[in-house]
C-alpha cells in the first residue's frame, strides 16, 4: 500500500470516523429561555458590551448580567413593556428567579481562559473598539439575537493569534505576543 | 519506498496524528460543549460578588478539638476550599488534611436533609413543624417529664452552645448532662490537674532540646497536632532537638523520632521511674527533687526495669545521658501509656520525670486563665458514657438527647449500649448524617454543617493567651431543612422559658449580643459595637486581653504506685493496640472519601482496616500480608487482614479505630472492622476510665486471604531496590555516636 493511500485512509477516518473536535458548525443554535436580541442592544443602540458583561475587565469570566441590570433600564421603557419577551423578563423578576441562561462559549474544563488579561491588553492598552475586541472570539454579535459560537475556539485557533506580534499599548514601538507556555492556559 | 505492505514506521507516523485526534475526542470532554451547561446567573448580587473572583471569610474548624482558625474561599456563593488562618496562635495559618476535608462533610451526598420521625418501625421524612410538635409533646412543659427522666449525652462542649445546652438541661430540672469522648482525654486531664494543678498545661516543644514522648502522637492525633507540628519544625532547627518515642506501635510521631523504643505494653511507667532512678543517682538532680521521689524510684533499678520493659540497660543508660546532656527536655504522656489499669499512675510517673528534670516552668508552664468559666471547654470521658449507660440500663430515662457522640458505634460491646438505649422511650439524635446511634432514634434532627452555621469555640489547648474562635457560615444553607444546633436548642429553651429567651430571634442574635456585651474582655471597650462585631467576624478569632496571671505551675508531690508487670496470659497472649488515625479519630470522619483515600502514614493502606503484626510474630504464626486473622478478646472477635510491619512490639497487634461502620453513608458503611467492640472491661483504678490499651487478645489465621490495597504497592515497603531510604546493618554503624 502506498504511503499516500494510507495517509488518505486515516485522514478520511479522522474526519468522518471520529467525532470532530471542531465546533464551527453554525447550525448548532443554542436556545435560550428568552431570545435575547443582541442586535437591538449592541447593534441598534450601540451599547458597549461591557455595560452588561461587566466583569470582563476584572475577572476570568465576563459574566452574564444579573437580572437587576436588565430591570435597570426596562422598568422605565414603556414602549416595549407589553412585548412577549419583556413580559417573560418581568415574570422572572417578580419571582426573583435567576434566568437559566445556557453557556454558549464553553471551553473544556482543562483550559483556563482569562478574560481580564485579554480585555486589559486589547481594549484598555491598545484602545481597540470594544466590538472588535470581543468580536474577535465571539463573532459579530450585533448581528445575532442570542449569542452563537461562530469561531473555532480550538487551541490551534487560540495559538494562531498568540503567535502574532502586536503592540504593547496603542502606538507603542514595543511589540509582544501572547504566551505559548503550556502551563499558562493549562495550569 | 517498498511495494509490500505498510511498513510499521509509516503506519505509526500516519497514526500519529490520526490516532491522537481519536484519543482526544474519545475522552468526551475535549470538544467545546456549547449549550451543555448553565452559566452562573444572578438576580441582584451584592456589589462585592464578582463571578470568577473569590471572597474569603474567616471561621473556625470543628473537625477536632484543636479549633484551628480557617479561611474559607467562596466563589459564586459556594465554599470551595479551606485554608488555615494566620489570626490564631493555635494553627498560625496552617491546616491539616482533616480540616481540608470539612468541605466533603459539607457537600456529602449522604447528609441528612430532613427531620426523621420513626413511624411503623422505620424512620421517615417529616417536617420541622411535626418534629417540634413531637418534642413539645414529649419533653415540653406539658409533657410532665421529670428532671431525672431526661438525659443528654453530648461530645466535648465549649463556647455558647455549652451555655445553652446547660441551661436547657437545667430548665428541665435535670442534672443529667453526660459528656462523652470515645478518645477520652480524662486520664491526661486528671493527672495534669493533680500534678500541675491545670488540665492543659502549655507545652513548649520548640524550647526543648530533647523530647521523650511516651506514646503522645503530637504530630498526628494528639491534642493540637497542627500547633505542635509548627513547634516541632522549630525544635528541629539548629541546634537540632532529639526526639525519642516510646510506644507499642509506631505512630506518625514515632516514625519521625530519632530513636523508637517499643517497651512492653503497660510498662511505660516503670520505664519512666527507671530513668528517674538513674537520674537521682546524680546529686545535681537528687538535691532538687521532691522529697518523696527517692522512695518512689528506689525499687526501679535498671536491672528490674530492663527485665520488665524489655528495654536494654545500654538503651536506658543512653536515654539518661541524653536527658542529662540536653536541657531543658520535655517528657510527654500519651494514650498508649495511659490506657491501662494503672494509667493514671503511669501519667504521674511521667510527670515526676518532668519535675526531676526541672522542666516545669521551662517547657511546661501554666496556660492563661479564661475569665468566662461558662464557655470554658469541658472535655468528655468514658465515665460520662458509663453513667449514661447505667441510667439507661435501669430504665431511668423516658427521654434522651444525643449530640456530637455516636455511642452505639464507639462503645465497647460489653456495655450493651444498643440494648440499653432501646429502653429509653423517646430518643432524639441531632446529627448531620444517619450514624449507628441515629439509626435507633425516634426523632433525628438534621444539622447544618460546620460551614453553614454559627458558633463559638474555646479550644482546650491554648498555646498563647486565651482565644475565642468564631464560626460563621461560609455560604447559604445547602439544604433548606437543616438547622444549626444553637438555633434548635434556643427554640427548645423558648418552649420552656419563653420570657427569658424571646429577646433573641435566633442563635446568631444570641451570639452577637453575648460576644458584643463582653467586648471589654477583649480589650475593645472603646470600639463601637457594630465595628467590633464586624472586625471580630473578619478576623475569626478574639483574644482575651491581658489574661489574669495564672499561678506558675508548681508540681504537686504525688505518690506513684505501679503494679508489678502483667503476667503472661496463655489464653490471650497478645496486647491489642487500638490505634487512632488522625484522619478518622473516633470514626466520625469515615464518611469523608478524601480521608478514606488518604493512605495511612505508616502502612499506606486505603479504604480498609488492617492488623499490624511484627515480622517475627508473623513468621512464627505463618502469617503473610493479606491473610485474614481472627483477633479475639474475652468479649468478642473481629476478622481483619494482616499487615506485616516491624514498627510494633512483637507481642502486640494493632488495629486502627474508626472503621467498621454499619451506617454513616456510602463511604463508611461496610468498610473495615470496628475494634471498639471487642475492648475488655478493664478500667483505670484512679479515674475509672476505660483502659483502651489493656485488652488482651488471641490471634489465629482463618485461612482466608485477600490482597491488601495500599499505596506502597507490591514492594512490601522494600522500595523495589531503589534505596530511596537507605538502611544500614547495625554493625556498620558507630552506635556510640548515634542517639
Amino acid at each position: 500500500m502506498h504511503r499516500l493511500t494510507a495517509l488518505l485512509f486515516f485522514a478520511v477516518l479522522g474526519i468522518f470516523g471520529v467525532p470532530s473536535a471542531y465546533a464551527t458548525d453554525p447550525t448548532t443554535i443554542v436556545e435560550q429561555p428568552i431570545e435575547f436580541p443582541h442586535d437591538r442592544h449592541a447593534g441598534d443602540m450601540g451599547i458597549n458590551c461591557m455595560y452588561c458583561h461587566t466583569y470582563a475587565r476584572r475577572s476570568i469570566v465576563s459574566g452574564i448580567p444579573p437580572l437587576a441590570k436588565c430591570m435597570g433600564c426596562h422598568q422605565n421603557i414603556e414602549s416595549v413593556k407589553d412585548k412577549p419577551r419583556i413580559k417573560k423578563l418581568f415574570e422572572y423578576w417578580e419571582k426573583k428567579q435567576a434566568i437559566p441562561w445556557k453557556k454558549v462559549h464553553d471551553l473544556p474544563d482543562f483550559v483556563r481562559f482569562n478574560h481580564e488579561r485579554h480585555i486589559q491588553r486589547f481594549y484598555f492598552e491598545q484602545e481597540k473598539p470594544v466590538q472588535e475586541v470581543c468580536g474577535y472570539c465571539h463573532g459579530d454579535v450585533k448581528t445575532m439575537t442570542v449569542a452563537q459560537q461562530v469561531k473555532p475556539l480550538t487551541m490551534g485557533w487560540c495559538k494562531s493569534c498568540h503567535q502574532q506580534d502586536h503592540q504593547v499599548t496603542k502606538g507603542s514601538k514595543e511589540t509582544t505576543n501572547g504566551p505559548s507556555d503550556c502551563w499558562v492556559c493549562h495550569k | 519506498m517498498n511495494d509490500g505492505g505498510i511498513k510499521r514506521r509509516d503506519f505509526l507516523k500516519v497514526m500519529g496524528w490520526g490516532g491522537a485526534s481519536a484519543a482526544l475526542a474519545g475522552c468526551g470532554n475535549a470538544s467545546l460543549e456549547s449549550g451543555a451547561e448553565l452559566v452562573q446567573s444572578y438576580v441582584q448580587p451584592e456589589d462585592f460578588v464578582i463571578p470568577g473572583i473569590a471572597v474569603y471569610y474567616a471561621s473556625t474548624c470543628t473537625q477536632c478539638e484543636a479549633a484551628c482558625a480557617v479561611h474559607g474561599r467562596v466563589r459564586e456563593g459556594r465554599i470551595l476550599k479551606l485554608e488555615g488562618s494566620p489570626a490564631s496562635s493555635i494553627n498560625k495559618g496552617k491546616i491539616c488534611g482533616l480540616g481540608q476535608a470539612a468541605v466533603q462533610s459539607h457537600y456529602n451526598p449522604d447528609r441528612l436533609t430532613r427531620p426523621q420521625i420513626r413511624q411503623g418501625g422505620k424512620l421517615a421524612d417529616a417536617t420541622w413543624e411535626q418534629a417540634m410538635t413531637l418534642l413539645a409533646q414529649k419533653v415540653g412543659p406539658a409533657s410532665g417529664l421529670q428532671g431525672g427522666e431526661f438525659a443528654l449525652l453530648s461530645g466535648a462542649v465549649s463556647g455558647h452552645l455549652k451555655v445553652l445546652l446547660q441551661n436547657y438541661v437545667d430548665s428541665l430540672g435535670s442534672k443529667n448532662h453526660f459528656i462523652y469522648e470515645a478518645l477520652s482525654p480524662a486520664v491526661t486531664h486528671s493527672a495534669n490537674r493533680k500534678i500541675y494543678g491545670v488540665e492543659s498545661p502549655r507545652l513548649h516543644i520548640d524550647k526543648a532540646k530533647v523530647i521523650l514522648s511516651f506514646g503522645a502522637d503530637f504530630l498526628g492525633s494528639w491534642v493540637s497536632p497542627v500547633h505542635f507540628s509548627g513547634q516541632y519544625a522549630k525544635f528541629r532547627k539548629a541546634p537540632r532537638g532529639v526526639l525519642v518515642q516510646v510506644e507499642p506501635k509506631m505512630t506518625l510521631t514515632g516514625a519521625n523520632a530519632d530513636r523508637w523504643i517499643p517497651a512492653r505494653p503497660g510498662t511505660e511507667g516503670m520505664l519512666a521511674l527507671g530513668i528517674a532512678n538513674l537520674l537521682l543517682q546524680d546529686a545535681a538532680y537528687a538535691q532538687k527533687a521532691p522529697a518523696a521521689a527517692a522512695a518512689i524510684v528506689k525499687p526501679y533499678n535498671k536491672e528490674v526495669v530492663s527485665t520488665a520493659t524489655g528495654v536494654s540497660i545500654e538503651q536506658l543508660d543512653k536515654l539518661v545521658k541524653l536527658l542529662k546532656e540536653r536541657s531543658p527536655s520535655l517528657v510527654l504522656s500519651g494514650p498508649s501509656a495511659e490506657g491501662h489499669a494503672h494509667g493514671f499512675q503511669t501519667a504521674a510517673a511521667i510527670a515526676l520525670l518532668n519535675v526531676i528534670l526541672g522542666n516545669v516552668g521551662k517547657t511546661i508552664d501554666a496556660p492563661a486563665a479564661l475569665p468566662f468559666p461558662q464557655i470554658a471547654p469541658q472535655g468528655g470521658s468514658y465515665a460520662g458514657l458509663r453513667d449514661f449507660n447505667d441510667g439507661l440500663a435501669k430504665g431511668q430515662y423516658k427521654a434522651v438527647f444525643v449530640h456530637g457522640a455516636n455511642p452505639v458505634f464507639t462503645a465497647p460491646g460489653f456495655m450493651g449500649v444498643r440494648e440499653n438505649l432501646g429502653k429509653a422511650a423517646f430518643k432524639v439524635v441531632f446529627a448531620d448524617a444517619i450514624d449507628e446511634t441515629a439509626a435507633m432514634a425516634d426523632l433525628v434532627l438534621p444539622l447544618d454543617s460546620a460551614l453553614e452555621g454559627w458558633g463559638t469555640h474555646v479550644a482546650h489547648y491554648q498555646p498563647a493567651g486565651t482565644e475565642l474562635g468564631i464560626q460563621q457560615p461560609l455560604m447559604e444553607k445547602l439544604h433548606a431543612d437543616t438547622r444549626t444546633m444553637g438555633d434548635i436548642v434556643l427554640d427548645l429553651l423558648k418552649q420552656r422559658q419563653p420570657e427569658q429567651y424571646k429577646q433573641w430571634p435566633d442563635y446568631y442574635a444570641y451570639l452577637k449580643t453575648s460576644v458584643v456585651q463582653a467586648k471589654n474582655a477583649f480589650g475593645q471597650a472603646a470600639t463601637e459595637d457594630e465595628v467590633f462585631w464586624r472586625e471580630a467576624l473578619s478576623a475569626g478569632v478574639l483574644n482575651v486581653a491581658a489574661p489574669a496571671q495564672a499561678a506558675p505551675l508548681a508540681a504537686a508531690s504525688v505518690g506513684v504506685s505501679l503494679p508489678a508487670p502483667e503476667a503472661a496470659n496463655a489464653q490471650y497472649p497478645f496486647h491489642l493496640v487500638p490505634s487512632v488515625r488522625h484522619s478518622f479519630r473516633d470514626g466520625r470522619h469515615a464518611n469523608l472519601p478524601w480521608m478514606q483515600e488518604s493512605p495511612d502514614a505508616l502502612t499506606t493502606v486505603v479504604w480498609d482496616s488492617w492488623a499490624e503484626i511484627h515480622p517475627k510474630t508473623a513468621a512464627r504464626l505463618g502469617v503473610k500480608e493479606g491473610d485474614y486473622l481472627e483477633i479475639a478478646s474475652d468479649k468478642g472477635a473481629i476478622k481483619v487482614k494482616a499487615y506485616v510491619f516491624p514498627g510494633i512490639h512483637p507481642d502486640a497487634i494493632s488495629v486502627p479505630v474508626g472503621q467498621g461502620h454499619e451506617e454513616l453513608g456510602r463511604y463508611a458503611k461496610g468498610v473495615g472492622v470496628n475494634p471498639f467492640k471487642i475492648l475488655s472491661p478493664v478500667f483505670d483504678k484512679d479515674t475509672g476510665e476505660l483502659a483502651m490499651y489493656a485488652t488482651r487478645v488471641k490471634v489465629s489465621r482463618t485461612g482466608q486471604h485477600e490482597k491488601m490495597v495500599k499505596d506502597e504497592g507490591d514492594s512490601h515497603g522494600k522500595q523495589a531496590g531503589t534505596k530511596i531510604v537507605a538502611t544500614l546493618p547495625s554493625d556498620k554503624v558507630n552506635l556510640a555516636r548515634e542517639v
